[in-house]
């Protein structure tokens, strides 16, 4: 068992993962970086080099998935060092649980619970709200410290258990989820931005739902291939044009 | 060009926020919605600065950072902006004439912040030879000095961050005063209108690259009832 | 059968392709094709945990990716098809799935490699294979994500020497 001590410096080492990010191995020297002092603890001299050289091999995860693999990794590191090896091997584990890792977090933090956060603060802002930013941060941050802190922890403990645990989340379907419920929050952030502009501007209120033609027409320009900067550019100088 | 000391209080926000990025942690401060108001905080404007996140915030919510592909830096454009304006005194102060300027000032900080990209790439090249070096302590058998060049890369990403401060801020600040004369007043028209256009474009935009027809409906059938709630039938 | 997407990733199944291209391209299915995934069991039930419900997946061995392609289980079905290197892509297609253009997303560094793009790394049986393809018909194009832009495979320029 590894000391409280080392297992609280990989806790504070681990979201510093991506700080040498490259396009050669992108998060090797990250993973190294944060194992360092476990590897040290359990290996010595000629050991620990070749260790900390099978750690530099190319890897790359979503960085709050590195919670559960590092946590595993360690647990594995540990059974390797006693000989006690099971089935799984640490670099073959490694090579093969991050890319659907890094899958399974892009969709759920990156593609659902990121918009979800975003979408839910911009309406609270709407609202007149001023600590719209925290509730994002809020919002955001306790799934993401759950996935560093109890997927650390729950991926020393369990081992390779971890992985099974992990997939009861469900976390593709749950970020599948999340998407929907941004859709109805920008739908009703749309409806109220756009009734404040006709309001604010004198125009009849039937005007309203002509602006959901727009929608699908940018949707539509944005996947030709025009990018997001050359659209609000454009946009911006319709506008200007028009009413300037 | 109009200077301040403020840019250089924001210069500090705009590293802070660049690290969170990619390199540190990404508890999302480096999102427009935080990112700006923070910038407006630290130079007395908070809400300045939650105006401008929550013009810029949806523009590229759909760009993911996965993997290799490194997305538009709307966090420079958030700080770099708010900056701008607040310099071009846009802040309370301005009344009627600080959303126009906002306006103007965004639009200007936008296309500007397309060279962090570039910043970026560079930084991850330069982390490369990180790489590197670390390898080459190993091969001396020094594990613990290898795993110090790691930290090296903060270096390298916070460069970026400024790197990409600088290239909205200073043109920025030599085009706005030339451009504000002949602009200000016809932004001023169109401003509600403009203001509407940000959000609507970064929805749209977000809603199309999910290509998913049932995403579609959930929100047309929000919009509408949310719209006749509020106006009545 | 209609492949919508054909791509050479050496991740395979992960965010870029699950996020980005399959709304991208409508497809509705995946097929991996790779003996070694195929044949081993865990590295499969990982591969496909990673995807959502409503999107099928299917990890087969190249032999038998083929033999389903020509079948009739996928006949409407919009197919994205994975493959980790361009020997895969040779043999696939000389088995006769005959797809029209490769992507090229993501072929990341190693021993004799060298990088063309920030995200693509040629070792010498790589322009061979790729060049085979591209004599048969097929169009080579680099692409990581939709957003990027579609580039020619033999026009990548590589960084700059360090």
């Amino acid at each position: 068992m590894l000391p409280l001590g080392i297992r609280l410096r990989i806790l504070l080492r681990l979201p510093l993962l991506q700080a040498s990010w490259n396009y050669e191995r992108m998060q090797s020297l990250g993973v190294l970086y944060i194992l360092y002092p476990a590897l040290r603890f359990i290996y010595r001299d000629g050991d620990l080099v070749l260790a900390c050289q099978r750690h530099l091999q190319y890897f790359n995860t979503h960085p709050f998935m590195a919670g559960p693999i590092l946590g595993t990794t360690l647990a594995l590191e540990e059974e390797r060092s006693l000989h006690t090896e099971g089935t799984l091997d640490v670099d073959e584990f490694k090579a093969m649980i991050m890319a659907p890792f890094a899958a399974m977090g892009d969709a759920f933090f990156w593609g659902g619970l990121r918009p979800l956060s975003a979408a839910l603060a911009l309406l609270v802002a709407a609202a007149g709200c001023w600590w719209a930013p925290l509730a994002f941060l809020l919002f955001f941050n306790l799934p993401h410290g759950w996935a560093l802190i109890a997927g650390l922890c729950g991926g020393y403990r369990h081992g390779s258990g971890m992985i099974a645990r992990v997939q009861r989340y469900r976390l593709p379907d749950l970020a599948v989820r999340c998407k929907e419920v941004t859709a109805l929050l920008l739908g009703a952030l749309s409806a109220v931005l756009v009734a404040d502009a006709l309001r604010a501007a004198e125009a009849a209120p039937a005007w309203g739902p002509c602006a959901l033609l727009l929608v699908p027409l940018l949707g539509g320009l944005a996947r030709l291939g025009v990018s997001n900067l050359i659209l609000i550019l454009l946009m911006a100088a319709t506008l200007l044009v028009f009413l300037g | 060009m109009v200077w301040s000391l403020d840019y250089l209080y924001a210069g500090l926000v705009s590293l802070l926020v660049g690290l969170d990025r990619t390199a540190v942690l990404q508890l999302l401060i480096s999102r427009p919605i935080v990112a700006a108001p923070l910038t407006g905080w630290v130079l007395g404007d908070f809400y300045l600065g939650l105006q401008a996140g929550t013009l810029l915030e949806l523009l590229w919510l759909g760009r993911l950072p996965v993997g290799a592909a490194i997305p538009p830096d709307d966090t420079q454009i958030a700080v770099g902006g708010t900056a701008l304006a607040l310099a071009m005194g846009a802040g309370a102060e301005a009344e009627a004439d600080g959303l126009p300027m906002l306006l103007l000032c965004l639009l200007v900080a936008l296309p500007l912040g397309k060279c962090g990209q570039i910043f970026d790439r560079l930084a991850r090249q330069g982390n490369g030879r990180l790489l590197i070096r670390a390898e080459q302590e190993l091969a001396r058998r020094r594990p613990a000095a290898a795993t110090r060049w790691h930290l090296l890369g903060l270096g390298f990403f916070a460069l970026a961050s400024l790197g990409t401060y600088l290239g909205i801020i200073l043109p920025g600040s030599l085009l706005l005063p030339w451009l504000a004369p002949y602009l200000l007043a016809k932004v001023g028209d169109a401003a509600p209108w403009l203001a509407l256009a940000f959000p609507l474009v970064g929805t749209a935009v977000f809603l199309g690259a999910l290509r998913n027809r049932r995403i579609l409906v959930l929100y047309l059938l929000a919009f509408l009832v949310v719209y006749f709630l509020r106006e009545g039938l | 059968m209609s492949i919508v997407l054909a791509r050479i990733d050496n991740r395979l199944i992960h965010g870029q392709v699950l996020e980005s291209w399959v709304p991208y391209v409508h497809a509705d299915c995946i097929l991996v094709a790779n003996d070694a995934v195929a044949g081993n069991p865990l590295r499969k039930i990982l591969m496909t945990a990673a995807v959502p419900k409503g999107l099928g997946v299917f990890v087969e061995t190249l032999a038998d990716a083929a033999k389903l392609l020509a079948g009739g289980l996928l006949i409407d079905r919009k197919v994205l098809l994975l493959l980790a290197t361009s020997d895969d892509a040779l043999t696939l297609y000389r088995l006769g799935v005959l797809f029209g253009k490769l992507n090229l997303g993501n072929l990341h560094g190693g021993e004799n490699r060298r990088r063309v793009s920030c995200t693509i790394a040629f070792a010498p049986e790589d322009l061979a294979n790729l060049g085979q393809l591209e004599a048969a018909g097929v169009r080579v194009v680099a692409q990581c994500i939709p957003a990027d832009r579609e580039r020619d495979w033999k026009k990548l320029s590589p960084p700059p020497e360090r």
